[in-house]
């Protein structure tokens, strides 16, 4: 009978709070401290929204609300069609088929994701213009009567969407490579054709990785600022903007915010819920890999073309066009100032690269050590910067700053000291809001290399008699360097892109690449931003291609 | 010198025990074996020993000092703790030099020391190479060394053995332990082989879903089980329940669960053999050639199906089998 009373005794609340006690560390401690603080933006906003809507609300829920939510809706109803349609076609074809250059489409089709949205519609702009070149070739072919109009809300979902399949592509790809091909062949021992294998077999089996890949681009969708204002197209992201600039209301601005976090709450939802789905899908990664078939020439051709076709839009036609423009534009753009702005974005990308993925470490070994297990979950919640849109955690962050500096002047006041801003409108506050928005980008890597060290390796540091932080120095480290690295330079591109976060808390003598990109386009000079956009594109497209190469690894 | 007592451990908030009220004490300078099939606690045990979870019950003392308890918790890196690991765990990125020095980097001597066990383990002049460089069987010794270097009180050794073949398993097995006896370190060592333990071991635990049910001299434990659990991982055994108790016409004790070991069954005894009480007539259903030996599948009148071997390479369709009653093995439950 004694083991009963173990039993009930290991459990009672007397027992756990004793463990409790025994098992919190400063480790746990740690762990909630950077959780809250790379959460608190997001507390602001739910905080914020007890203190009322703004004057304006009442109109803006009247009027523009049912446009805002029209138009998001209709962009990602729009976008899911079109990046399912370019990402899963293109990733079969690539994991199932020979054909010729199938190895550089690969990697070609993720190219468009070196290039920011915001910066395909300026150059898509540009072609379907009044003088761009496809009026231009219309007018040679005696079409002139065809007059296209892209700059509407079907053409930003266009643009969004051809710049945002490869996350669907790489995902898709990633399971047909992995996971497919003993079932590929059980399929066609079974004799059942290629058309029925892949609707019946393949497509409901990937369905997870897709729905991952597609969550990932509507959360940029959602995110996006600068193409939808640019195409004049009403949405979430840009009403926060217009609240924050031009209303100057943040309570509104807030109560945007928080209804956009509901929509992309019920986005990961649904994601948890389909992969929840799929539960029967297995995890085993398959050594054996996919076996492709060689079909006809003229088909090969054929096939090449459907797999072109997305890199010709997404890539190859923006580019030439943005280069076409530079070279036009190159004398005026190229001066001092603009290299000074080059190395301030440069500098802003590494610098926050290296600050979010020391943030990333932090979390990710200091919730390991700590020994409460509830800690682990709970640091996981510090990655969800990556779902918010850029703008919501700036307004997130611009308002405690300012109240924070408005304290500080007071305080400094009464010693007769004028300190001025400390962080709002500083560099602090915008590498504080890249470390929250991108901490994701940076775990993410960190993380599965981490969990390829055998949890043996830095258990038998720990028995040979050395402590935490040496066995983090000396065996962990070591061991998972390439995984930090690859999160540095991910971080890294992702900073170069952003573009509505930095707008709204850039301090005002500061500049990067993609916003003075913006402010060409906005100034009515959208030939000049080609520039800086090519710029961006050259530097995220190296590490793209490096990127795919781990891929590859995998 | 390790005394565990009332040990418990879930991993689920006490909806399942990996470990439940696990009680034991182990003397300086022997070896204990702890035996179990997977999923029966083993490694949950020597990773609370080590420091390496935290249990939710009980305590664990090494000498005259607790170093887990509910209060307390010595961390792993201050037990003084030697564990070589299943998967050896070498620090792929260092020599194997290196990995010996790294648990004695405050030792003055350290560089003998670390010479020295390599001696030990016959792998003088290995030091400069990496761990990817050796074989299965040198890491393992590597690891041994690594273990040893620091002088632990109390060296684990956590399924040392599984990943290797069976010809390599015997002669790697013996090497290993000749290597600890000469350091007269106490041992536990897991392992759910029980050839392993009964080769190496003074005293042997059994653990089943998480609970001990026997610890004793590997010699007892063959001759007395305390359960028919523990006697079937000594060898083969028969349960003898109601209906072998008829067609044998041996009536036991109802209280009791008794079996017998399949190589105690006599094929075919002499008529008046005295060491054969009980004997019935059985069927022989199926022969299998096992190059020395035959088993030989029976069918009892009752309908009972059990199997025995033997040597005898012509038996008749029909045979007789029997049992002597000292050979009964009796346990107050299954």
């Amino acid at each position: 009978m004694k083991q009963v009373g173990n039993k009930n005794e290991a459990f009672s609340l007397k027992t756990r709070l004793k463990r409790l006690k025994r098992d919190s560390n400063r480790w746990s401690v740690f762990t909630l401290a950077i959780v809250f603080f790379l959460a608190l933006p997001i507390i602001f906003i739910g905080v914020e929204l007890f203190s009322g809507p703004g004057e304006t609300w009442s109109h803006i829920v009247r009027y523009l609300l049912p446009e805002y939510i029209g138009n998001s809706l209709y962009l990602v109803f729009l976008c899911s069609i079109l990046v399912l349609i370019l990402g899963v076609s293109s990733a079969w074809l690539v994991s199932r088929f020979n054909f010729p250059l199938r190895q550089q489409m690969e990697w070609l089709l993720i190219l468009p994701l070196a290039i920011p949205s915001y910066i395909v519609g300026y150059a898509y702009a540009g072609i379907f213009d009044y003088g761009g070149s496809m009026n231009l070739l219309f007018r040679q072919l005696n079409l002139d009567f065809i007059r296209i109009d892209i700059m509407n809300r079907a053409g930003l979902a266009f643009v969004l969407s051809i710049s945002l399949f490869p996350y669907v592509y790489v995902s898709a790809r990633a399971f047909f490579l992995n996971q497919a091909n003993n079932l590929l062949e059980a399929s066609k021992m079974l004799g059942v054709g290629e058309g029925k294998t892949f609707f019946r077999l393949m497509l409901p089996l990937a369905r997870p990785a897709i729905v991952a890949g597609l969550v990932l681009v509507l959360m940029e969708v959602l995110n996006d600022y600068g193409a939808a204002s640019y195409y004049g197209v009403n949405t979430f992201t840009t009403g926060i903007f217009r609240s924050w600039f031009s209303l100057e209301e943040p309570e509104t601005a807030v109560y945007l915010s928080a209804l956009l976090i509901l929509i992309i709450f019920a986005l990961i939802l649904f994601e948890k819920w389909q992969v929840r789905k799929v539960k029967f899908s297995s995890s085993k990664t398959n050594s054996t890999q996919i076996q492709r078939k060689r079909p006809k020439k003229s088909m090969q051709w054929l096939i090449f073309s459907v797999v072109f076709l997305p890199v010709f839009l997404g890539f190859v036609l923006p580019v030439t066009q943005l280069i076409y423009w530079a070279v036009l534009t190159a004398s005026t753009v190229f001066d001092m100032q603009f290299l000074i702005i080059s190395l301030q974005s440069f500098g802003i990308a590494i610098t926050s690269a290296i600050i979010t993925v020391f943030f990333a470490l932090l979390l990710i070994y200091f919730s390991k050590w700590s020994t409460l297990l509830s800690i682990k979950n709970i640091a996981r919640v510090g990655v969800l910067g990556y779902a918010i849109p850029g703008a919501v955690i700036a307004i997130g962050i611009m308002i405690p700053t300012l109240a924070l500096d408005k304290w500080l002047i007071k305080m400094f006041g009464n010693f007769g000291i004028d300190s001025g801003l400390i962080i709002n409108g500083t560099l602090i506050a915008l590498l504080y809001a890249y470390a929250v928005r991108f901490l994701a980008v940076a775990y993410n890597p960190i993380e599965s290399t981490a969990l390829k060290v055998d949890s043996s390796i830095p258990d038998s540091s720990k028995v040979l008699g050395v402590g935490n932080l040496k066995t983090f120095f000396k065996i962990e480290f070591p061991l998972i360097k390439t995984g930090v690295f690859s999160a540095v330079i991910l971080v890294f591109i992702d900073v170069m892109k952003e573009l509505p976060l930095t707008l709204i808390l850039k301090p005002y003598h500061i500049d990067t690449l993609a916003v003075k990109a913006f402010e060409y386009a906005s100034d009515e000079m959208v030939m000049e931003a080609s520039i800086p956009s090519l710029f961006i594109i050259f530097t995220a497209m190296i590490p793209v291609i490096f990127l795919n190469k781990l891929l590859i690894k995998k | 010198m390790l005394t565990i007592d009332s040990l418990s451990k879930s991993f689920d908030k006490g909806k399942n025990y990996a470990l439940e009220d696990v009680t034991f004490d182990l003397k300086a300078g022997h070896v204990c074996a702890i035996v179990g099939e997977s999923g029966s606690g083993k490694t949950t045990l020597v990773r609370l020993i080590a420091g390496l979870e935290r249990p939710d019950h009980g305590s664990i003392s090494l000498g005259d000092k607790v170093i887990a308890s509910l209060d307390k918790f010595v961390q792993p890196e201050k037990r003084k703790i030697g564990l070589v690991f299943q998967e050896y765990a070498l620090f792929p990125h260092l020599t194997i030099l290196d990995n010996v020095l790294y648990g004695i980097s405050k030792l003055k001597n350290k560089k003998e020391r670390a010479q020295e066990m390599l001696d030990l383990v016959g792998l003088s002049n290995m030091g400069k190479r990496y761990p990817h460089q050796l074989s299965g069987g040198q890491q393992q010794r590597v690891a041994l060394a690594r273990a040893l270097a620091p002088k632990p009180s109390l060296l684990i050794l956590d399924e040392p053995f599984s990943n290797l073949d069976a010809m390599l398993r015997t002669q790697l097995r013996n090497e290993v332990f000749d290597i600890i006896k000469k350091t007269e370190v106490t041992v536990l060592f897991v392992t759910h082989d029980t050839q392993d333990a009964l080769s190496v071991a003074d005293e042997i635990l059994i653990l089943q879903n998480g609970k001990v049910v026997q610890k004793d001299a590997a010699a007892n434990l063959y001759v007395k089980p305390n359960t028919l659990y523990v006697a079937s991982l000594f060898g083969s055994t028969i349960h003898i329940n109601k209906n072998l108790q008829t067609a044998f016409s041996c009536p036991l004790k109802e209280s009791c669960c008794h079996a017998i070991r399949n190589e105690k069954i006599k094929v075919n005894p002499s008529a008046n053999d005295p060491h054969c009480e009980y004997i019935t007539r059985a069927e022989v259903v199926k022969k299998v050639e096992l190059g020395d030996s035959t088993q030989l599948l029976l069918k009892l009148e009752s309908g009972e199906q059990l199997s025995v071997m033997t040597q005898d390479k012509n038996v008749a369709d029909t045979i007789n089998i029997g049992f002597n009653s000292k050979d009964i093995l009796e346990f107050d439950h299954e």
